[in-house]
């Protein structure tokens, strides 16, 4: 586990650009066409439109449509018929308008693009990465929203990747292009515009394995990814705590050393997550954590999420999300409590 | 059981067709050498030969589940012998004959059969050298329809000459997949083939359950993909509308459906049984007297490409390259527990490791349960 500026230090860090989190999906996908023939960007909107989130801006003026293919509207076309170019050896990376759209393609997902690879016994990679954006926050409506990303962690044989700033986005992304197995990666729409910060212009690539300590603490372990990093660093803030916040980014597979030894160190442990409850990956995190970990804890551990609910309305949906005073009540409820 | 049964329908019979069902021409047969002939007729043998023996092994229990393709052979064959070297091809569980055509070992389809890892099977069996890209096999339907569209994308984005057949069936034809598919090749005109190996069954759902279109032919009219309809038990139509096929999709013409008209003479598989579903013997009594291979032999000796010594010979042949096979299979040890966490991701993950270990300490007859700190298990 290492900080993000660690770990893109061996990176030119001379050169570079002011980007917010979706311009930077929008120059990685141009960086990695660009470098290898074999990447094709397929979806529906994302040609001429250049996406409905405008990530995919530009790309098919530079690539032509060879490389960037305008879909029809089909997300079990988009995801079968690019697990068909995966075993070809194309790298494509498919983009799913919203992960609220994605169950169609769930066949496809299970029988051919996770399992392919054990199926043939290695003879045949899957090497894609499907990008979506996920989350809610954004007054879309309900099938725009969600955050489901347990189906996919509960699936062997894919990886799941969730970036939370700009420069991460970039190496993540990459990496995952790059990489040789079939990645889910999560792209937290909410906060696709709502940040920005100097990101390097040359390419680089982040390790898809490991968490990233957001802040450093020894009072509680705060564990979180996505779209609520930004919710636990201001949470932090108030809290009578010294909270140690750490950005899990890889969801699957977790980075479980970082966790744990983020956890004997403080005892405490806090999981912020915008999902459902039940069966959320906080819910694994939590077992990992008593399984492996039950010495070292002051408290139990406490899960600010979303309810076990459908994704509410406009009017009421900031009262579903997590958000700082979710967060920082758990954290003060671990911190609060006695053996 | 329930007393209601199907009753079955007959499909229309305006299909293409070369061979009649007394093996008797009514047109001109494709261009084919009498060795190349003979390569057919020997695979429809082999065919029979090893599903026969892996029906037995199966009873016996040596082998958990197998598909016949008994009947049908004519489809898959013609396809596959329409096909170069080169070509890829994505197939479910009733195209034995495509397998072995291309060369496919004998024993790598048993194993396939007897539940070992791939990984095993790749390591244990002398492997076939095939000329042509199979897929593994699908049993989930409909969805290598979408993944083979996929393929051939990737040719025509390429401008490979490859061309991708898939095999599905009547059942598949009302699976999403098939449809994604099928638009999929019709707006991106691609290098595929896709067969419909119509037997009319889907487990115990009969074709008029399936689909109220007249024929499975016409759904491809839908995405704007040319298509053809022939006699599925007849290895010659098959043949000629594949070979035309595939050398549209060869020279950028596009993709083509074609279904093949035929029926399934036995059950779904080895866990299936019709009589519960099936109404009668008369489809059956009608559909034997097209078998395919009966209709093909009675055509090859009437032209005297076969005699009975040479008949013999091929049987011969393939009862001891059968035996062979299965003897190649029964020497196989079972794979390593191991094997399972094998192929998962690249690279290994701590779960990866953590359970590796946890399975290893069970089969060791030790607790695998004593780790409390994530850092392995010493005790």
């Amino acid at each position: 586990m290492s900080s993000i500026q660690d770990r893109v230090a061996d990176v030119n860090t001379d050169n570079t650009e002011e980007m917010n989190l979706v311009s930077a999906v929008n120059r990685t996908l141009h960086q990695e066409l660009a470098r290898d023939s074999s990447i094709r960007v397929l979806g529906y909107d994302i040609g001429p439109l250049g996406g409905v989130y405008r990530a995919t801006e530009g790309l098919l003026d530079e690539f032509g449509n060879k490389r960037v293919i305008d879909t029809p509207l089909s997300e079990n076309g988009i995801v079968g018929t690019a697990a068909g170019m995966a075993m070809r050896g194309e790298r494509p990376v498919p983009e799913i308008e919203f992960m609220g759209f994605f169950y169609p393609a769930f066949g496809q997902f299970m029988y051919a693009v996770a399992k392919m690879y054990k199926r043939t016994g290695g003879e045949i990679e899957m090497p894609m990465t499907i990008r979506m954006p996920y989350g809610g926050g954004v007054k879309a409506l309900e099938y725009h929203q969600e955050s489901t990303e347990s189906y996919f962690v509960h699936t062997p044989g894919v990886r799941v990747v969730c970036p939370s700033t700009p420069s991460q986005t970039k190496g993540l992304l990459a990496a995952s292009i790059r990489s040789d197995d079939p990645v889910i990666f999560l792209e937290p729409k909410k906060i696709y515009r709502g940040m920005t910060e100097p990101v390097p212009t040359d390419e680089y690539t982040l390790s898809l394995n490991e968490a990233r300590i957001v802040r450093e603490g020894s009072d509680v372990t705060l564990l979180t990814w996505g779209a609520m990093v930004r919710h636990a660093k201001s949470a932090v803030a108030d809290v009578d705590a010294d909270v140690e916040i750490i950005d899990l980014c890889s969801l699957s597979p977790l980075d479980v050393e970082s966790i744990l030894e983020s956890v004997s160190k403080t005892g405490r442990c806090v999981i912020l997550h915008e999902a459902r409850r039940t069966l959320g990956l906080g819910a694994e995190l939590s077992a990992l954590i008593n399984e492996y970990a039950l010495d070292a804890l002051k408290a139990p551990i406490k899960r600010a999420t979303g309810y076990d609910v459908h994704f509410p309305g406009h009017d009421i949906e900031d009262d579903y999300l997590p958000d700082d005073d979710r967060a920082r009540y758990a954290i003060e409820a671990v911190m609060s409590y006695e053996f | 059981m329930s007393q209601e049964t199907w009753a079955e329908e007959r499909p229309p019979e305006d299909f293409y067709r070369i061979l009649g069902p007394e093996g008797e021409l009514q047109r001109d047969v494709p261009e084919l050498a009498d060795d190349e002939l003979l390569g057919l007729y020997r695979t429809f043998v082999a065919t029979r030969v090893l599903e026969e023996k892996m029906l037995n092994m199966q009873r016996s229990g040596e082998v958990s589940l197998v598909a016949q393709t008994l009947g049908e052979e004519a489809t898959p064959l013609g396809g596959a012998a329409a096909l170069q070297p080169d070509d890829w091809m994505f197939y479910t569980y009733r195209q034995t004959p495509a397998l072995l055509h291309w060369d496919q070992s004998m024993a790598e389809i048993i194993a396939s059969a007897t539940g070992h890892e791939p990984e095993t099977i790749a390591e244990q069996l002398e492997m076939g050298d095939s000329p042509m890209n199979f897929s593994p096999d699908y049993t989930p339907i409909g969805v290598n329809v979408t993944n083979a569209v996929g393929s051939a994308m990737a040719d025509a984005f390429n401008d490979r000459e490859t061309v991708t057949m898939v095999f599905t069936g009547d059942g598949s034809t009302s699976e999403g997949s098939f449809h994604d598919g099928m638009n999929f090749a019709g707006v991106f005109d691609v290098p595929a083939v896709i067969v419909c190996q119509n037997n009319q069954w889907a487990i115990s759902e009969p074709s008029q359950r399936q689909t109220a279109s007249e024929t499975i032919a016409q759904k491809a009219n839908a995405y704007g993909v040319p298509s053809e309809r022939v006699d599925g038990n007849d290895i010659f139509a098959v043949y000629e509308k594949a070979r035309e096929a595939v050398e549209r999709a060869r020279t950028g013409g596009g993709a083509t459906f074609i279904e093949c008209v035929t029926y399934r003479m036995g059950a779904h598989n080895t866990s299936d049984n019709p009589d519960r579903y099936r109404d009668d013997s008369e489809q059956r009594d009608y559909w034997k007297d097209r078998d395919p291979v009966d209709r093909f032999e009675t055509y090859l000796r009437s032209e005297g490409i076969l005699d009975d010594e040479t008949d013999k010979a091929i049987h011969d042949e393939i009862d001891e390259r059968v035996a062979d096979a299965v003897e190649q299979v029964r020497s196989m040890s079972n794979s390593e527990p191991d094997r399972m966490f094998d192929h998962i991701l690249h690279g290994e993950s701590w779960h990866q490791r953590h359970q590796r270990e946890e399975l290893q300490r069970e089969l060791n007859g030790k607790n695998p349960f004593i780790d409390f700190t994530g850092e392995g298990f010493d005790e």
